[in-house]
């Protein structure tokens, strides 16, 4: 696994990733957390296309996240 | 013996599948005192039991984010129902097992209700009943509430608990914080608040501002023995304190998850093809395009054909009205009562409610949040995210349940701007006027352009709104369900919750309003509200005379412009008595003039007084500044 952490939204479609932290305000981070994504914990990018919102499946569900916020979440990618 | 039980759960999870199957017919659904929040609450007679089922509002946690997730914690903790059931999603067990560690915390006797257990089987899962229930200590009901599988041992087992009495399962997180929440509970010994000191001490740590507050009501020290408790969390872990605690939530729901679940080889997955080509970022859009575009196109053409006839079949009781009540100025007044409640059936019938039938369809189904995905990006332009989108949507069919449907957006702000852009979405009122008369006589590509125009404008506007209203926009973080088969009770009675909404507002308004305006046309008064409107509607609209009247009549209900239009011009024919670009600026004005009087009521009951009036008022002048403006392009 890689040391550099780079921003969620810069992976590409396929690639694993483990939550490092969140650059957000409280409301964003707890709404991220409440939806289980918190630190150390390992997803997938599923959708990226052109376009956003960016789609992750992570603990056996997926979620939509807005490119915005997947902007503000650091992540270590997964080789 | 009475018994209160409520239902809480996830969104999704089937907790109002359960609800309906529980309280059939015997519901009332309501608000949440003071609250914009739905209350539904229904009977079930069990033996010797009356068992009041309370069903909370879908969340994903107990913190702060909604008010639906203050409501439902204040509801356990306040009014303590004698048990509570905790629907959740066999097939999404870690997620879910996220809340009913929190509802675990608030400490009522509980039990859990594993649904969808019929699509772990589909997903290649095998979840170990026996060993879920000892690790949660509650006792654990599988069911599969669209098949009313497992419901009768639910309820057996809600009977048994309450006669058998609870023993309060602890479930420990990590050693620091354990300790943090021991020694806080401890310095909440003498604090008597309607919350378990453990559920306090966890959201003490957590940060939770609304128990910041009880508490220091209580005795302010404690925050401060709080804050050195949450600096040394912190400190240990190298984050922020929510997160720390969410994060020793997520451990715990995640090693019950790898004890209990067997993951087996994954069958092909047909609704996981769909997923991907309907979220595709050239398909997607254009499957999008094709739906809501036939959905229209079924729609109207089929509302059409069945108004017509359903308006002539009322109409045919002219006639025998006349014969019994005669022909004179009470008699024609209490007509126009009955001509309001026509126009209210006929739009309702054919239009409103198969429109709303359709939507159910498409977001039970779980279609309407992949559209969400895709309008995100559109919708972040307005400051909003993808979610607004539905309640939109609903406002082609009917603004006031749209206006309601808002209340899906997160913050007071969205919900305000969300609520603005979808008063200026044209209704099936407005849409029979549209294609009644820019459709009939000018030609259906200008009706289309309408619509065009119309989108245009809500864009404009919806950013000019997000410029005015100050805040940062929530992004939107939503979970996306697989697809399943759309269960029709639960969207029988979605669409029929939305059209209360339109009955009871709408209705009692648009008769009242018939009524009157009856009275105008019986007294004469109509004329001299024609010469008044002259400025507006002839000199700077450039429409004939008899048009001030119809624009008035828009108010109570849009497409009774159309209908006075025709009486006070004489003929249905409009070809005769309207130039093109007469009728154009004529639908364009009543597109936009006002949100009609039931949709000022719903506004007012949503956004209160003073921002009900500003809308109402802006969209008068700006729909007169629009319409005047289209005339002076128009014959350039």
């Amino acid at each position: 696994m890689s040391e550099k952490t780079v921003a969620l939204i810069n992976l590409k479609e396929g690639q694993k990733g483990i939550i490092v932290s969140i650059l957000g305000g409280h409301r964003v981070t707890q709404r991220l957390m409440d939806m289980g994504l918190t630190p150390g914990t390992e997803f997938k990018m599923v959708r990226k296309g052109r376009l956003c919102p960016v789609e992750i499946s992570v603990r056996g569900s997926k979620l939509a996240i807005g490119c915005g916020v997947a902007a503000k979440i650091l992540v270590k990618v997964k080789e | 013996m009475k018994i209160t039980i409520a239902l809480a759960g996830n969104a999704n999870v089937g907790k109002s599948v359960i609800f309906n199957r529980l309280t059939g017919l015997h519901q009332h659904i309501g608000n949440w005192p003071g609250k914009t929040v739905e209350r539904a609450e229904g009977t079930l007679f069990h033996v010797d039991y009356t068992i009041d089922i309370i069903d909370l509002p879908g969340i994903y946690s107990l913190s702060t984010f909604s008010m639906e997730e203050l409501i439902s914690r204040e509801y356990i903790a306040k009014e303590k129902p004698d048990v509570v059931i905790n629907v959740i999603d066999a097939t999404n067990l870690e997620r879910n097992l996220y809340f009913t560690l929190q509802l675990l915390e608030l400490g009522r006797p509980m039990i859990i209700a594993l649904n969808q257990m019929d699509l772990t089987e589909k997903k290649g899962m095998c979840i170990d009943i026996k060993k879920l229930q000892k690790f949660l200590k509650v006792p654990i009901v599988p069911v599969i509430a669209t098949q009313g599988k497992g419901l009768h041992e639910l309820v057996h087992e809600t009977v048994n608990l309450v006669k058998k009495g609870y023993k309060k399962p602890k479930i420990e997180y990590g050693k620091e914080v354990e300790e943090e929440v021991w020694k806080l509970t401890k310095t909440l010994n003498k604090v008597k608040l309607d919350y378990p000191k453990r559920f306090l001490a966890i959201k003490l740590l957590e940060g939770d501002e609304e128990i910041n507050k009880l508490v220091k009501k209580v005795d302010p020290k404690i925050l401060e023995i709080v804050e050195k408790h949450a600096k040394d969390i912190e400190r240990i872990h190298g984050h922020d304190r929510f997160t720390v605690i969410a994060s020793e939530r997520y451990k715990v729901a995640n090693e019950i998850v790898k004890d209990c679940v067997s993951i087996g080889p994954c069958k092909f997955k047909y609704s996981d093809k769909v997923h991907e080509i309907t979220t595709h970022g050239f398909w997607g859009y254009l499957i999008m395009l094709l739906s809501v575009i036939s959905l229209f196109y079924v729609i109207f053409t089929f509302g059409n054909f069945f108004s017509d006839i359903l308006v002539e079949f009322l109409i045919n009781l002219k006639p025998i009205f006349d014969q019994y009540f005669g022909i004179g100025i009470a008699s024609s007044l209490a007509w126009g009562v009955i001509e309001g409640l026509i126009a209210g059936i006929t739009i309702v019938l054919p239009y409103i409610l198969p429109f709303y039938v359709i939507l159910g369809l498409l977001e039970d189904s779980g279609y309407l949040s992949r559209i969400a995905f895709l309008m995100d990006r559109f919708m972040h332009k307005i400051g909003l995210h993808g979610k607004a989108f539905i309640p939109l949507m609903l406002g082609y069919g009917c603004n006031v349940p749209a206006c309601l449907g808002c209340r899906i957006m997160e913050t007071k702000r969205e919900r305000l701007i969300a609520i603005f852009v979808t008063t200026l979405i044209p209704c099936a009122a407005v849409t029979t006027v549209i294609l009644g008369l820019v459709g009939k006589y000018v030609g259906l590509n200008w009706a289309f352009s309408l619509y065009v125009i119309d989108l245009i404008i809500v864009f404009i506007l919806g950013r000019i709104a997000f410029k005015v209203f100050p805040g940062e926009p929530t992004e939107l973080i939503m979970e996306i369900h697989d697809y399943r088969m759309p269960h029709l009770k639960t969207v029988a009675k979605q669409a029929w919750f939305r059209i209360k909404d339109f009955i009871y507002i709408a209705f009692p308004l648009i008769i009242a309003c018939s009524f009157i305006i009856k009275v105008l046309d019986v007294t004469n008064l109509s004329e001299s509200i024609e010469n008044l409107m002259k400025p507006i509607s002839v000199d700077w609209l450039g429409l004939p005379i008899f048009s001030g009247i119809a624009l008035i009549a828009g108010i109570p209900r849009k497409e009774l412009t159309l209908i006075i239009l025709a009486a006070h011009g004489g003929t249905t024919n409009f070809g005769t008595i309207l130039t093109p670009v007469q009728m154009i600026v004529f639908s364009l004005v009543t597109m936009l003039y006002i949100p009609c009087i039931a949709t000022i009521a719903a506004l007012v009951k949503e956004i209160g007084w003073k921002k009900a009036m500003f809308i109402t008022v802006f969209e008068i002048v700006f729909a007169i500044f629009v319409g005047g403006a289209a005339f002076r392009l128009l014959t350039l």
